[in-house]
């Protein structure tokens, strides 16, 4: 019932919060697309990063820390990187799962609809943005020991995903150099590199691979970490 | 016989506590192993090392002959812990539970029902396999953490108190169903019921401040350390005269005077009727023996300084 809940009711949320309040500051966007269009991608990712945390958190931190599960399943015969992939890799494919149910309701929300290809673009880039910040969500929850460190780094970390990634807000409006900084990171990079794609039609590879790299090496250290805060 | 747990100078720090110190020991397959000793002694820890949950920071442990730490993958499939805390995720039902760690295993999903079923029955818990462990007991939750831990079939089963929670009826038939899997299975745990470990054992580790302090069977730890009967004889009036007559009959130990009843103790039941004869004149109301068990081992006094 909450699932449906969360599937149903977060889109609209967010749609009627965001977008037809932002619609009457950022009209356009600097590429002269509608706002609520231009920020639909970024609020699908939003709803995937809000799915993705919930899993991760109880997989990482609640079930380590409080309910104690988490050790029986690494006594299994497989190393942490191959533990670490798994548990991002399962919440990867349930957040992709809410996103795409989320990008079928809000689409009948939007003014003006999206070309067919922006609907296989937004998952497949989606997933790469899942994999950063599955990262970001785990080495938050193998680093901290006390649910009050854990909540407080998470408020931060929400205005970073909000403010520092351009989801709902362009960098252009940024002071020159803070905004140029966050255009670099790798989130950003993928969601700039989907609006690329979904707007313009452009693909620019490298601007992609960065993220996955980063992506894949960061599951390599959350592996280690774990190996470590485990003593294992 | 063939060591299924092999240690050599295994030591482990928690800070810079020492909490298990170079301990070298092997366990034999098939055996029943039981660890006790007093809170903080480093019980929960020296399962949990080889269980492979925490690593040693001295020595080595070898699983069936592979090392623990270097061949860990291959080691761990021959082990099955059971910890002491419940540890099931409670919102998931048992059986998903089961079937999730069986499914980490590699095990097919027949082979997981298949067990599954077999060790729920015997263990009287059919029923709530498909129930939340949120809303299941205790001593239920437990015998589900035992049914996980062997659901991958494993050579080797580490139980932290495995009866914790149960109830009597619970826990004999635990100890039932592990009783069965002892020839097949080592079996080394923790309990703190000393009655548990002297009903269920081939072999006792006392450990103390990390270190082994005693080791074998109940028989012969008792045998090594004091083969001892406890007297207790309550008389109508004991005089000083009297108590020092008897204290120094050449058989009695560690004698000692509470009101008017003399304590002691002797290696054969015959002292007792040589202080009886002795204090025949004197009225006596009450008379108790006792043969020392894992109770007095365990007692701080005769453990460490033993009878005299």
């Amino acid at each position: 019932m909450s699932a449906i809940l969360f599937v149903i009711l977060i889109p609209i949320l967010l749609h009627l919060m965001l977008t037809t309040l932002m619609k009457n500051v950022f009209i356009n966007s600097l590429d002269n697309i509608p706002y609520e269009t231009w920020a639909f991608p970024g609020v699908i990712l939003l709803i995937c990063i809000m799915s993705a945390y919930a899993v991760l958190y109880r997989d990482l931190f609640d079930l380590r820390i409080h309910k104690k599960s988490f050790i029986s399943i690494t006594l299994a015969p497989y190393t942490k990187f191959y533990l670490v992939f798994g548990f991002l890799l399962s919440a990867i494919i349930e957040s992709l799962i809410y996103g795409v149910l989320s990008m079928i309701i809000l689409s009948l929300l939007l003014s003006q609809q999206l070309e067919l290809h922006a609907y296989f673009a937004i998952p497949v880039y989606g997933s790469i943005f899942l994999l950063l910040f599955g990262n970001l969500t785990l080495t938050l929850s193998i680093l901290t020991e006390r649910i009050t460190t854990f909540i407080s780094i998470t408020i931060i970390l929400f205005f970073f995903m909000i403010f520092g990634t351009g989801i709902l807000f362009e960098f252009e409006f940024y002071p020159r150099m803070l905004g140029m900084i966050l255009s670099y990171n790798p989130f950003s990079l993928i969601i700039s590199e989907l609006r690329g794609l979904v707007f313009l039609k452009q693909i620019n590879w490298v601007w992609i691979v960065i993220p996955v790299l980063t992506g894949l090496g960061w599951t390599w250290i959350n592996g280690l970490l774990i190996k470590r805060s485990l003593k294992q | 016989m063939e060591a299924s747990i092999t240690l050599k100078k295994v030591g482990k720090l928690v800070g810079d506590k020492t909490i298990l110190a170079n301990l070298t020991f092997g366990i034999e397959k098939g055996s029943l192993v039981a660890i006790i000793g007093d809170n903080e002694a480093g019980k929960s820890m020296l399962l949990r090392v080889i269980a492979g949950i925490e690593y040693q920071e001295y020595g080595q442990i070898f699983i069936n002959g592979l090392d623990s730490q270097k061949r860990r993958n291959e080691a761990m499939l021959s082990v099955g812990f059971v910890p002491h805390e419940l540890d099931l995720d409670p919102w998931l039902t048992l059986e998903e539970n089961i079937r999730f760690i069986g499914m980490l295993y590699r095990e097919s999903m027949e082979t997981i029902n298949t067990r599954m079923v077999q060790l729920s029955r015997e263990l009287h818990i059919t029923t709530f396999l498909q129930k939340m462990v949120k809303d299941i007991s205790p001593g239920i939750i437990k015998k589900g953490m035992i049914i996980r831990a062997l659901i991958h079939n494993p050579d080797i089963l580490i139980l932290d108190d495995p009866t914790a929670f149960m109830d009597a009826e619970s826990y004999r038939q635990t100890w039932d169903m592990l009783l069965r899997y002892k020839k097949e299975k080592t079996i080394v745990y923790v309990s703190q019921s000393l009655q548990e470990v002297e009903e269920a054992h081939d072999r006792i580790l006392v450990l103390e401040d990390g270190k082994i302090a005693l080791d074998g069977s109940l028989d012969r730890l008792l045998g090594s350390t004091f083969e001892y009967h406890q007297f207790q004889i309550e008389f109508e009036e004991l005089s000083d005269e009297l108590f020092n007559k008897l204290a120094k009959l050449p058989k009695v130990k560690n004698p000692s005077r509470i009101g008017d009843s003399i304590h002691f103790y002797g290696q054969q039941r015959g002292v007792f009727f040589e202080v009886l004869n002795a204090a025949a004149s004197s009225v006596m109301k009450d008379i108790r023996v006792k043969k020392l068990g894992l109770q007095d081992l365990m007692d701080a006094k005769y453990a460490k300084d033993g009878i005299h």
